[in-house]
């Protein structure tokens, strides 16, 4: 039986899509069965991301709805054939999700694969609701700041009252990612530190990304930034996917990893 | 001969505007339901009717005996009760999510911002409070950062008070006293 790993965030713009993408390629490379779905019906992305824009035939509406089957609307990736992919529907709206439907439609991906990732749409609406609710685990994905942090306490909130699992009295698993983290500006005290975040929150971290400028670039192209193996984004992904397939990986302290040329001379003449 | 021996609590008041001693039964009342209400001042028909509507007993400007004679001042608020039905909780007010107590309550975690409590019983937290609190107890005693609202006994109290440390907020003769409780490492 495979696990089913919600991406979720609250608000919009943290970098859901971009995780969702780069650790399914990551847990996939781990030699892992992965499927990625994509929950934002109406606005999907998840496609471009991974570069499959022109190959999605049928979505999900198509497989809950039209008696389409999973195998028919299930998309190989190119990048490795450990990876499937299930495309939002781009024509609906959210009030097509059913969860009876949804409950069938997770089942099924559950017997073929060992991970399901679901990308939550953003906001706490019935689109998000229906996301987490078959979910064995939560990935929180936040940005150092403060609006994101709320919006994803809040998002908590509601997985800890209305996901499946909480209603049959158990807990589903919350791992934080801190994403786009610029260790210059926490260096200088402006972003909030991990340490502040972890306190509001109260979940276990899972990794930080530092901020990475080929991000934009990876998924204009469709090939996830985990694919370019100097970045220390993608550095930072392959951590995150290994310790989701329950490996122990150490914590490489990206705030001051990341140093830039200037500090290292200081360094040197400390 | 059939005797009994009783102590009576009573609860001296000297009436001299009615309005104001209205207003302070109104607000009181309850803790009054079993004293013996001793007045001094005027008697008239519409104090005697509101006694009656909220079920008080009352005598008016009656001699009884009493050891000390002090008087004490008009607005002397009864002792309250320190504890009501107290709830220990260790739980993350998370944002979007809403306290009702009756009663009080320690809470040992933190209140993120957007959560709130909404209590009428005294109110302890040991973590920082980040959303909204509204108390009507007798104290409550917290560390708030800037994002908070603290409003006690539908006053708005200014964060900058409470930053820092653990402050107790109590109403003393309808004043807000703000006291910060000081925390010194004791090593055991």
């Amino acid at each position: 039986m495979g696990i089913v790993i919600a991406v979720i965030s609250g608000k919009g713009g943290v970098g859901k899509t971009t995780t969702t993408a780069n650790l399914g390629v990551g847990i996939a490379q781990n030699g892992k069965k992965c499927v990625v779905v994509d929950f934002d019906i109406g606005q999907r992305n998840l496609d471009m991301h991974l570069g499959l824009e022109n190959r999605v035939v049928y979505d999900m509406v198509h497989v809950m709805d039209d008696g389409i089957g999973l195998k028919q609307a299930l998309i190989k990736s190119k990048i490795t054939p450990n990876l499937s992919f299930l495309a939002a529907s781009q024509t609906k709206d959210k009030s097509v999700l059913d969860s009876e439907k949804i409950k069938k439609m997770v089942e099924e991906l559950k017997k073929d694969f060992d991970f399901v990732i679901l990308d939550a749409p953003a906001g706490i609406e019935s689109g998000y609701e229906h996301t987490i609710e078959f979910a064995d685990r939560a990935v929180v994905v936040v940005n150092p700041e403060v609006s994101s942090i709320r919006d994803s306490d809040r998002a908590i909130g509601i997985l800890d009252s209305k996901s499946q699992k909480v209603k049959e009295g158990k807990e589903v698993e919350k791992y934080l990612i801190i994403n786009r983290i610029d260790p210059k500006m926490v260096q200088s005290g402006e972003m909030l530190s991990s340490e502040d975040i972890l306190d509001i929150l109260n979940i276990p971290l899972i990794g930080k990304i530092p901020e990475d400028k080929g991000i934009i670039e990876a998924s204009n192209q469709g090939k996830p930034i985990i694919l370019s193996p100097d970045s220390l984004a993608s550095q930072a992904y392959k951590r995150i996917s290994r310790r989701l397939c329950d490996e122990k990986v150490a914590f490489v302290d990206v705030e001051n990893d990341a140093k830039g040329f200037m500090s290292k001379i200081k360094g040197i003449f400390k | 001969m059939k005797t009994k021996q009783y102590s009576v609590k009573v609860f001296e008041i000297v009436l001299e505007d009615e309005e104001r001693f209205i207003s302070f039964f109104n607000k009181n009342s309850l803790f009054f339901q079993n004293h013996l209400i001793s007045i001094i001042g005027k008697k008239s028909d519409k104090i005697e009717k509101y006694l009656q509507e909220k079920s008080l007993k009352y005598i008016f400007n009656a001699n009884i005996p009493k050891k000390s004679t002090a008087t004490k001042q008009e607005e002397v608020q009864p002792q309250q009760a320190i504890q009501k039905h107290l709830q220990v909780l260790d739980k993350l007010i998370r944002s979007g999510q809403e306290l009702n107590i009756d009663g009080d309550l320690l809470l040992l975690n933190r209140v993120n911002s957007g959560g709130s409590i909404i209590i009428n019983g005294t109110l302890i937290i040991t973590q920082i409070v980040d959303g909204s609190i509204r108390c009507n107890g007798n104290f409550m005693m917290l560390q708030a950062s800037n994002k908070a609202n603290i409003v006690f006994h539908d006053v708005e109290i200014d964060n900058s008070f409470l930053q820092d440390k653990l402050n107790r907020v109590e109403l003393i003769n309808n004043e807000i006293v703000i006291t910060p409780v000081l925390k010194e490492k004791s090593w055991v």
